[in-house]
């Protein structure tokens, strides 16, 4: 089919719905990770725990038979994996870029092995996914209820997920003493907060909603695994922060512009236009790298970002 | 360093590695496999014959050379995990300046020699891109290098399809199989071992006398050290940046050139499932980013790499098991580090106060 054959209406229509169904893996793992950065912490290790992630939330769901089980295994491995990180990283001060590099390398080599070894005697395993919750009224509305409001759950959960981070962060206690810890340790400490505790649960937030993230791909996008199922959408997930400035909101259009390319060179995958997949493959990761010159002029970290604490004495 | 600081590294760091792959064993354990049949295999297989030997200088060869250019970018604190697609790069270029440059009557040294500058062009060009997105935007290398890594395997599919596509492919993803006369002179025969190695280890002494004998190796280190300072010494960090990124690239990229006319003379889809890019980061690391170390810390990873592939295939445990021993061994690095840094033994690599 020629190009201009496809781009029709429902083209279009068909590839922003998918946009919002592809958009929660890096959406919940961003938003997780913005709160472990926001404390002072970078976890590299999003891309290892997501992998993780996926492939526990798929033997769960695959013993258990129900897809929520498997994402709700995959949070309590994204928090294992988190008290790792966070032990060395937090209490420990070591180097949070080589314990994340680590993490990511060591999720990366055990999420396949794992799966090789526990299916080898199982041809072309399958799970059941979350199903399709369309919202009563709003979903018929033309355009925009296929869109946005026929979904799985999770993709309520992940929209929702941008507003409540932003009120937490800026509204609670816990919230604040994050973003106090991430700016400046010290006056936070002299204030009485304890940084590392409060660094230690920005970890654990993070790398739970990571390990969701990952699950997302297994419990609801697809219902059979694929090795490296994640595919670098860890690290888009990082970028993605930086894009957004370290804001929920702001870090929202870079995110489902990364998603429009990727479902959009998925879609033309499918149909087959002229152009070859190696092309199309390649497309959401220049996206991103071509986004940073926009995105990326006036993006300013939380001043102490990667930076250990130790109290004087 | 003193005597005594070095031993104490290199124990900590052999410890840290030595974690690592026990993690390995228990995996292989896991499966149900027999540990000690993986463990004899692990030791003693590399230096099991002529061939095996050559191969661990085959991957010494390869590793050395990523890893003294992602060392390099280390000492200004950077992060270059993209060796992995600077390396295919590197590769696709030097194919593609032999098939650019065949039929102008070229003598071969000169030929081979240009090849391996236009995959080291390839590497630099590669990073290139994050460097200057560094520089100018402040764009965190590590997300920006391990992204162009994605790219790059695309990359190689638009190559093997387009310009150096093999005359009898026949629809296979294949390239030309680069000419005798082309190919990098073997060491010993009926091994894979070529000059390559030479070329290894002269970089080390290149690196060695750039890194820490000219005012550029110091400022880089100053960089990495103590930003602030450096900036107040009149230091163009900017340039720093792009700089120690490029040399990082352009030995991934060289290291590709040296791979492809040195060992596989082709390629093919699978090409891009080395490895070596990821692995010479920690290789990098455990060899505390100084030239010196990274020669031993590449041989004893070459020796450990080709023992594991055998244990892999002996108990047919999947390949990425060895991603999985390397990712272990970098936090047991940082578990060693914790355990010396009253001695601050492993310094500026590793920590960014």
């Amino acid at each position: 089919m020629a190009i201009h054959e496809v781009l029709t209406l429902e083209f279009f229509i068909a590839s922003l719905a998918l946009t919002v169904r592809i958009a929660p893996t890096i959406l919940i793992a961003s938003m997780g990770e913005l709160i472990t950065e926001k404390s002072g912490v970078l976890n590299l290790g999003v891309e290892g725990i997501m992998l993780l992630g996926a492939f526990t939330a798929f033997l769960v769901s695959f013993i258990t038979g129900n897809p929520w089980m498997g994402a709700l295994s995959a949070m309590l491995v994204g928090i294992l994996i988190g008290l790792v990180f966070g032990v060395l990283t937090v209490y420990g001060g070591v180097n949070q870029v080589v314990v994340g590099l680590g993490i990511w390398l060591a999720g990366f080599g055990l999420s396949d092995v794992l799966y090789r070894i526990f299916f080898r005697d199982v041809a072309s395993p399958t799970v059941n996914t979350i199903g399709v919750t369309p919202i009563p009224v709003l979903s018929d509305i033309p355009i925009i209820g296929p869109i946005l409001f026929n979904h799985n759950p999770l993709v309520y959960f992940s929209l929702l997920l941008v507003p409540a981070v932003a009120l937490f962060l800026k509204k609670t206690n816990l919230g604040m003493r994050i973003r106090a810890v991430g700016e400046n340790p010290k006056a936070a400490d002299s204030m009485g907060i304890n940084v590392y505790r409060t660094r230690m649960v920005a970890v654990l937030i993070g790398s739970m909603l990571a390990g969701l993230g990952g699950a997302y791909f297994t419990t609801a996008f697809l219902s059979s695994y694929v090795l490296n199922i994640t595919f670098g959408r860890g690290f888009i997930a990082l970028a993605m922060i930086y894009f957004g400035n370290w804001n929920p909101y702001r870090a929202l259009i870079p995110i489902l512009i990364f998603n429009y390319v990727d479902s959009l060179q998925l879609g033309l995958q499918s149909i087959g236009v002229g152009i070859k997949y190696y092309f199309l493959n390649m497309l959401p990761w220049i996206t991103v790298i071509a986004l940073i010159p926009i995105f990326g002029r006036k993006a300013q970290a939380p001043a102490a970002l990667l930076q250990p604490y130790r109290r004087a004495g | 360093m003193q005597p005594q600081r070095i031993l104490r590294l290199t124990v900590f760091n052999v410890l840290a590695a030595l974690i690592g792959l026990a993690a390995g064993l228990v995996v292989v354990a896991a499966t149900g496999a027999d540990v000690g049949f993986a463990l004899s295999t692990l030791i003693f297989y590399p230096f099991s014959d002529a061939y095996n030997i050559g191969e661990i200088f085959v991957w010494f060869t390869a590793l050395l050379t990523i890893s003294l250019g992602i060392g390099f970018a280390l000492r200004a604190n950077l992060w270059n995990v993209g060796g992995e697609g600077q390396f295919l790069i590197g590769s696709i270029m030097s194919m593609i300046g032999w098939k650019a440059l065949s039929g102008y009557g070229i003598p071969p040294p000169i030929m081979i020699v240009l090849m391996l500058l236009s995959g080291a062009l390839g590497g630099v060009a590669w990073v290139a891109v994050p460097a200057i997105l560094k520089a100018k935007f402040g764009s965190n290398e590590i997300v920006v290098t391990l992204l162009l890594n994605l790219v790059a395997v695309g990359m190689l599919f638009w190559a093997l399809d387009g310009p150096i596509r093999g005359r009898f492919s026949a629809g296979y993803l294949i390239s030309d199989v680069i000419p005798p006369e082309l190919r990098l002179p073997l060491l010993i025969p009926e091994t894979r071992l070529s000059v390559a190695v030479f070329i290894a280890l002269a970089l080390v002494v290149v690196m060695y006398i750039l890194a820490e004998k000219t005012h550029f190796g110091l400022a880089v280190k100053a960089v990495g050290k103590n930003p602030e300072a450096a900036r107040y010494a009149g230091i163009n960090i900017p340039k720093i940046t792009v700089l120690s990124l490029l040399i990082a690239g352009a030995l991934a990229g060289l290291a590709g050139g040296l791979h492809v006319m040195g060992v596989l003379y082709r390629m093919d889809a699978g090409y891009a499932e080395t490895g070596f890019g990821y692995i010479a980061i920690v290789v990098a690391m455990l060899g505390a980013a100084h030239p010196i170390g990274i020669l031993f810390s590449s041989f004893f990873f070459s020796y450990i790499m080709i023992g594991a592939q055998a244990m892999q295939r002996a108990v047919q445990v999947p390949f990425p098991l060895v991603y999985a021993i390397v990712g272990i061994m970098l936090v047991s690095l940082t578990i060693s580090q914790y355990l010396v840094r009253r001695e601050r033994v492993v310094s500026w690599p590793f920590t960014r106060s």
